[in-house]
């Protein structure tokens, strides 16, 4: 049952919480850009949007973040990917795995099982190797942990 | 079953030339070294997979960096394609030493 009290309290937590969000993202978006410069060795600027030729698939809510099934299919030849990268924008180590592809694969397709530590944007990075880069991603909503 | 025991997953009939689907799971812990013991609360040391490739009658298929955000007891599934019966292998290595590998043989109509 809950009082007055306790009533007070989750709209005194609510309010800092509705105060301090937009703040949060702002350092959070260039937060990503400098992880994703680190880890993928690119400005994200330079990455296309690739959407339109790589399917990534994943769950819109994932209950638990130790085990997010992961799939990319693209419709990109395999003899022009040079190497795919799951990255997970809000992971201690974004960068998950980095897939060297050669013409033996025949296509381009990958599927893992990820750790993710809260509700983040799950990218598929595709580098080609005209040195162009593609990506795709999809917001994965983990809920474990409050405020997600 | 011992870390670095893998599985492996090939359809019984594989095309000439067709590509086909290679799935494995790989015991292993994954633990990645950024989480912390709820009891000490020390950081548990990292302990992951950190290279794995695959070849097929010892030409390069696929290489991996592997990096510790991959689930424990990790799944992967690529395509692949194949002209010739032949052994498709797949060795891995950890970040502590520990090295392993896994063949299977297919056949190809």
């Amino acid at each position: 049952m809950m009082n007055r009290r306790d009533m007070i309290k989750l709209m005194g937590a609510g309010m800092v919480m509705a105060t301090t969000s937009p703040l949060v993202t702002i350092s959070h978006a260039s937060e990503v850009e400098k992880k994703f410069k680190k880890y993928v060795g690119v400005p994200m600027s330079k990455v296309e949007d690739g959407s339109s030729v790589i399917k990534l698939k994943a769950p819109s809510i994932a209950e638990t973040g130790a085990n997010v099934p992961v799939a990319i299919d693209s419709k990109v030849p395999v003899e022009e990917v040079d190497w795919l990268m799951i990255f997970v924008d809000n992971n201690p180590v974004p960068r998950v795995i980095k897939v060297d592809l050669t013409p033996m694969n025949g296509k381009v397709y990958f599927a893992t099982r990820i750790k993710m530590a809260k509700t983040s944007n799950v990218r598929a990075i595709i580098k080609k190797k005209d040195g162009t880069y593609l990506q795709a991603f999809k917001e994965v909503k983990v809920t474990i942990g409050g405020c997600g | 079953m011992a870390i670095g025991t893998a599985k492996i997953r090939v359809p019984r009939n594989i095309k000439k030339g067709k590509p086909f689907k290679l799935q494995f799971i790989i015991i292993h812990p994954m633990e990645p070294g950024t989480r912390k013991d709820k009891k000490t609360g020390k950081l548990i040391p990292a302990h992951h997979i950190t290279k794995l490739d695959i070849t097929f009658n010892g030409k390069k298929v696929t290489h991996m960096d592997v990096g510790g955000a991959v689930s424990a007891n990790p799944y992967f599934a690529v395509m692949m394609k194949a002209d010739e019966p032949g052994t498709i292998e797949i060795s891995y290595e950890d970040n502590k030493g520990g090295k392993w590998k896994k063949s299977v043989k297919v056949n190809v109509s």
